[in-house]
């Protein structure tokens, strides 16, 4: 029984992964992109990783099939008919090296579940040496406290992107003039609850981060949700100015992490050895809040934001 | 079978179906899509393939998997930025070599 | 199996059906605002019967508060994206074709 539901979502996964590539219509692989996250969040939840479920949900399916619908939006801006689309490309190549890498990909995996191997032997070091320092969820443990590193580079990584991002992409002149477009009357009722429960529910994730599933990542990509949401309904404006605002929330993440890592040396300790549980927290909140600023600022693909008030 | 094998073939699936994309795709966001069920699969290649510690895959390779989706993000809001700068500039938005160069 | 267990998977059974009906509808019906009418009529109470069936098997008032929430929710961002779809179909007066 078990086994049936994994297969259902296994053949699932596989439908829409093919359905994505090699669909007509863009718009309807980028819908179906989103599909597929979500079916690869139930497969996390069934494969006992829950964290990965939710990062899966919010920042895989969520915050990726954002980025790719407003990209989507303006190649359409640029020119209406993106329906008439580069015809696939043939290549008699495709099928066996397609073939040819997956059976790479199933060969190795079955080679490794195939070993008899001792039970995880970091992971069970984890699971005793995180006893004692208070963070219950071993994979919030393991990011924080052993590949402190890996983390800080990857807050640094999606700062890059979104440097990089700007510096390619520079301002958008294909947007239209503010739109002076009145609000949907139900928008503001739906903000007026969202916004809130969404500041909420990122909280509960990052407090719950340290014992139950649940993180920085995730929370930062669902308040970036309520802040995706605010650009979408136009209470948030894309400036072309960098203000102090979202300057600073850009780089508090990294600056904290890095200043309390550097700090740390003074007393003797290793770098970015975290001095306790205080730590944790206060860095996991600042990467949260520098998390959801750069991705809604990719998202509105603007250097800064405004609010748009009478 | 296993769900741990099944899991490992889904993941050899989605791998072949994401390389067959990316090669065949015209369009780059379609490429993105192929390189991001790529990465898709290596994600539950890795979980799947983990020893599982007391009924929970080992910590380890899910929090590697976490970073990686963060970094998986990252790169498709910089690829995504590139593919629509390239429009503007050439008006097309795939890598084909095109001899008339307007489309 | 006791009597919670056969009255949750009868609640499950029949969330499961309403669904299959919405999706039914989304497919087979011809446009737009019955598709959207479909969608939200029959899987919003969808929802609420599957979460109560899942309410009562986990068998907590703290679990049933979830899905509680978790129901309102989504009849929330049901009903506002259903009547953004519909104002921006009437508004381009694309109702025939396509979503």
């Amino acid at each position: 029984m078990n086994l049936a539901v994994d297969m259902l979502i296994g053949a699932g996964l596989l439908v829409l992964a093919w359905q994505t590539i090699s669909g007509r219509s863009l718009f309807r692989g980028i819908v179906l992109f989103v599909v597929f996250g979500l079916t690869m969040a139930l497969a996390w939840a069934r494969m006992g990783a829950p964290d990965l479920a939710l990062a899966e949900a919010a920042i895989g399916a969520g915050v990726t099939g954002a980025l790719m619908l407003v990209a989507f939006r303006r190649l359409v801006r640029i020119r209406p008919d993106q329906c008439a689309q580069p015809a696939l490309r043939r290549s008699r190549l495709a099928v066996p090296v397609a073939v040819l890498a997956g059976g790479l990909v199933g060969v190795i995996g079955l080679a490794v579940v195939a070993v008899e191997r001792d039970p995880a032997l970091a992971g069970l070091a984890v699971t005793e040496a995180l006893t004692d320092s208070g963070l219950g969820n071993p994979i919030t443990g393991v990011l924080l406290l052993y590949r402190n590193l890996d983390t800080l580079l990857e807050v640094a990584v999606l700062l890059a992107a979104f440097l990089a991002a700007r510096t390619v992409f520079g301002e958008d002149e294909s947007r239209p003039p503010t739109p002076a477009r009145r609000e949907v009357p139900l928008v503001g009722a739906l903000l007026a609850i969202i916004v809130p429960l969404t500041i909420l529910i990122a909280t509960h994730l990052l407090l719950a981060g340290s014992r139950e599933p649940g993180g920085a990542f995730q929370a930062g990509a669902v308040l970036a949700a309520s802040g995706v949401l605010l650009v979408l309904a136009g209470r948030l404006q894309p400036a072309t100015a960098l203000s102090a605002g979202p300057a600073f929330g850009l780089t508090l993440g990294l600056m904290l992490f890095s200043l309390v890592g550097l700090a740390v040396m003074a007393f003797g300790d290793p770098l970015l050895a975290l001095p306790g549980l205080w730590a944790v927290y206060l860095i996991e909140t600042a990467m949260m809040l520098s998390i959801a600023m750069t991705l809604v600022l990719l998202f509105a693909g603007a250097s800064g934001l405004r609010r748009s008030g009478p | 079978m296993s769900s741990a094998m099944l899991y490992v073939l889904v993941a050899a699936g989605l791998f072949g179906i994401g390389v067959y994309g990316l090669i065949i795709a015209g369009h780059l966001l379609r490429k993105l899509f192929a390189i991001n069920i790529m990465g898709n699969a290596i994600f539950v290649l890795m979980v799947a393939a983990s020893a599982p510690l007391d009924g929970r895959p080992d910590a380890v390779p899910q929090a590697l998997v976490l970073t990686g989706i963060v970094i998986a993000v990252s790169a498709t809001a910089f690829a995504l930025a590139l593919m629509v700068q390239l429009y503007r500039v050439t008006g097309q938005a795939s890598l084909e070599q095109d001899p008339d160069g307007d489309d | 199996m006791s009597a919670s267990e056969v009255l949750a998977s009868l609640l499950l059974l029949t969330g499961g059906l309403f669904y299959l009906a919405g999706t039914v509808g989304l497919l087979r019906f011809p446009d737009v605002y019955s598709r959207l009418h479909a969608l939200t009529k029959a899987d919003n109470l969808g929802l609420l019967l599957v979460c109560s069936g899942l309410s009562l098997l986990a068998g907590t008032w703290r679990a049933a508060a979830l899905l509680a929430t978790i129901w309102l929710l989504g009849l929330l961002a049901a009903t506002v994206s259903a009547h953004l779809i519909a104002r921006h179909a009437r508004a381009h007066d694309a109702a025939g074709d396509k979503r």
